[in-house]
């Protein structure tokens, strides 16, 4: 607790520091991220991060120290070879996109890997810091480092606002931005620089390995939530910094934690989230939803049963009787039956269950429904009368009034449905 | 059966289009009148699309070359207008129907210039001509193929050009939409403007275009409906292969090299 006021009262200025990089930075790499899982590029940003390595490792040789600028211009350097030799491979072979992606992240990452191991015995006392780029120590970095890290995050959030339009439309419709006259080549080759830039940015606090996963995951745990690209950014942005903060965090707390998997964690439990109990494409929402109507289809059906046994002049139905038509589902119509007592569609006595007044008017609305839905699959699709029930059974509980009128208007006002059974009509309306 | 006109809106000349090693137009030479609504009809494969595309600078060609009110693209690339085909792009993507149509106006705002409130009254206009006001606010991910197809139309009269060029622009709509948007169309071009539509249906061709372009891999006819819409003409488009065209194409396929390209 005292670790956690320590850190979010920004008593230390370093902390401060660091917690204001690490924001720009979430921001800018999913401002990135979003038009490139829009674009569905996601994996190159995978491949750029994760070929950043040998950059690292060069700059890293040439300077003899951890020099932030020499090691950004290496890495920005071998990320942007990857990018090229990605196209160019694209253009000129035939092998498939992915292949040309899994075999770039894996040859640089590799080259990467020997570098490093190379420099680790070379006995440079320095070389300590540089393990911290595979995971990312955000911590770690010296106040000079973060001014760099910091400055490029806002170059891309500029850069980025500015184009707005243009990318837009390079993701959208690039062929039609290339008819108006729009240079989508060069908008895609600024594109490709700010992915990239991204990419390096991150590569000190969150490290290389993961670097993707704070590009794409915030943007596609966004999408659950929005249809908008405006919301779409802000939310991205939002979900970045809250796990690159958390993450931070994390390593404050425990000195030995790398950052870059802790931000990592806290942006899948944000998808997880977003996946779970986002409003509409959610999935508890949709189970909700589908439970709703299941409950709605067992008391439509009860209803319908009542109302038949009060065609048949049985004004109650027993307990008994009532299961003995659903064998299948006894909870489910018990529950129901609860429910309409409750709500007084149903009474309740020695005799058995009977409607009441509203029942009888809402069980008629069901059962004309579903005759007037029978006897439109007959009329206007031509289907025969006894293949009309099923469908009718299943639509009865989705017809809405607006469609019942449709249907009433179309059918002009039938008296009798396809197996010459009445359809039942409120007296009003008769 | 191919008619010049003087003075053309558009002139395709001796043009020939390869994709990789694989050529897919052959010296197609054509002129076009101006202020007509003109078809172009063709199996499919037959070069459609990349006629259009080339027009519209999008495929370099082989050989030949292409006028524009008797002058190159980029000088008049703002009095053309382009419909791509409607599966060319990703409709799950995040924007509404404004936004699309917008984009229209892009052209004349050239780089960096944010639409404002001009741009914002140009969209909605094209969007009323097409019948799509009530549907401005709503997501393209939302609408029917039908929709979509009237919403890249009105981005297409977003642009206010005098040339249009449509890529299917019927594929996937309703009768009612279709004669819908050929109305649209014809009141077009009595107002002046040139459209110019690749097209599948013959029936509707022959009720709706005051012109039609034939191609199969070459141009088969060009010139006033009346006189190319005729069987034979047809049946040399549709009907059979043009066998030693096809194996030409094949052999310069497995050749690796293509003589065509200089």
């Amino acid at each position: 607790m005292e670790d956690f006021l320590y850190f979010f009262t920004f008593q230390d200025p370093s902390i401060t520091w660091v917690v204001l990089g690490i924001t720009l930075l979430g921001i800018g790499s999913a401002y990135v991220g979003t038009f490139s899982f829009l674009d569905k590029k996601a994996l190159l940003g995978d491949a750029i991060s994760h070929a950043v390595l040998p950059g690292i490792c060069l700059g890293f040789a040439l300077a003899g120290e951890k020099d932030p600028r020499y090691i950004v211009t290496g890495a920005f350097l071998s990320g942007a070879l990857a990018t090229f030799l990605s196209s160019w491979l694209k253009k000129n072979t035939k092998l498939s996109e992915d292949s040309i992606i899994a075999s770039i992240l894996s040859i640089f990452f590799g080259i990467g890997i020997v570098f490093l191991t190379v420099l680790q015995k070379s006995g440079n006392p320095e070389i300590a810091g540089l393990n911290s780029f595979i995971f990312g120590n955000a911590i770690g970095i010296a106040e000079a480092d973060l001014l760099v890290y910091g400055g490029l995050s806002l170059t891309i959030i500029l850069v980025l606002s500015l184009f707005l339009k243009e990318f837009r439309l390079m993701v959208f419709d690039p062929n039609f931005g290339q008819a108006i006259g729009f240079p989508i080549q060069g908008i895609r080759f600024i594109f490709n620089v700010l992915m990239i830039l991204a990419v390096v940015i991150g590569i000190q606090a969150i490290g290389v390995v993961l670097m993707a996963a704070l590009l794409i995951t915030p943007a596609a745990a966004a999408r659950f939530w929005t249809n908008r690209l405006s919301t779409l950014l802000l939310l991205a942005g939002l979900f970045s910094v809250i796990s690159g903060i958390m993450g931070t965090y994390i390593s404050f707390v425990l000195p030995k934690m790398p950052t870059g998997p802790w931000v990592v964690v806290f942006l899948s439990l944000i998808a997880l989230l977003s996946f779970l109990v986002a409003p509409k494409s959610g999935l508890l929402p949709r189970m909700l939803s589908r439970r709703r109507y299941i409950k709605q289809m067992h008391r439509d059906h009860l209803m319908k049963a009542l109302y038949k046994a009060k065609e048949a002049e049985q004004a109650y139905l027993s307990l008994e009787e009532i299961h003995a038509l659903y064998p299948f589902h006894r909870n489910d119509i018990q529950q129901s039956l609860n429910l309409l007592l409750r709500q007084g569609f149903v009474v309740q006595n020695t005799a058995g269950v009977c409607l009441t007044a509203k029942g009888v008017s809402d069980a008629m609305r069901i059962v004309r429904l579903h005759r007037l839905w029978e006897l439109y699959l007959n009329e206007f699709l031509h289907i025969a009368p006894d293949h009309v029930h099923e469908s009718a059974e299943q639509m009865e509980h989705l017809l809405t009034p607006e469609l019942e009128a449709m249907l009433e208007q179309r059918l002009n006002y039938p008296a009798l449905d396809p197996h010459q059974v009445t359809i039942p009509r409120e007296a009003h309306d008769r | 059966m191919i008619t010049q006109v003087s003075q053309p809106v558009l002139e395709v000349h001796d043009l020939t289009v390869s994709y990789e090693q694989h050529p897919v137009l052959w010296n197609v030479d054509l002129s076009l009148p101006a202020g007509k609504l003109i078809g172009i009809l063709g199996p499919n494969g037959a070069g459609k699309s990349t006629l259009i595309k080339s027009i519209m600078g999008l495929i370099t060609p082989t050989s030949g070359y292409i006028k524009i009110f008797d002058k190159a693209l980029p000088e008049v690339r703002s009095r053309i207008s382009y419909v791509p085909q409607r599966e060319s792009v990703d409709w799950n993507f995040p924007a509404s129907v404004l936004d699309v149509v917008v984009m229209g106006t892009y052209g004349k705002l050239g780089l960096f210039r944010r639409p404002g409130k001009k741009e914002i009254q140009v969209a909605q206009d094209a969007l009323e001509q097409v019948g799509m006001t009530a549907f401005a606010g709503r997501q393209i991910a939302e609408l029917s193929g039908g929709q979509q197809q009237r919403v890249f139309i009105a981005r297409a009269l977003a642009q206010q050009a005098d040339l249009y060029l449509m890529d299917e622009p019927f594929a996937g709509v309703d009768m009612a939409t279709e004669t819908a948007i050929f109305q649209l169309l014809q009141d077009m071009t009595a107002a002046g403007k040139t459209v110019l539509v690749v097209h599948h249906d013959i029936h509707s061709a022959m009720n709706f275009f005051d012109w039609v372009i034939m191609l199969n891999l070459h141009l088969v006819a060009s010139g006033p409906k009346e006189q190319v819409m005729t069987e034979e003409l047809l049946r040399k488009t549709y009907g059979g292969k043009l066998n030693l065209l096809t194996q030409v194409t094949d052999l310069i396929r497995k050749q690796d090299f293509n003589p065509l390209k200089r």
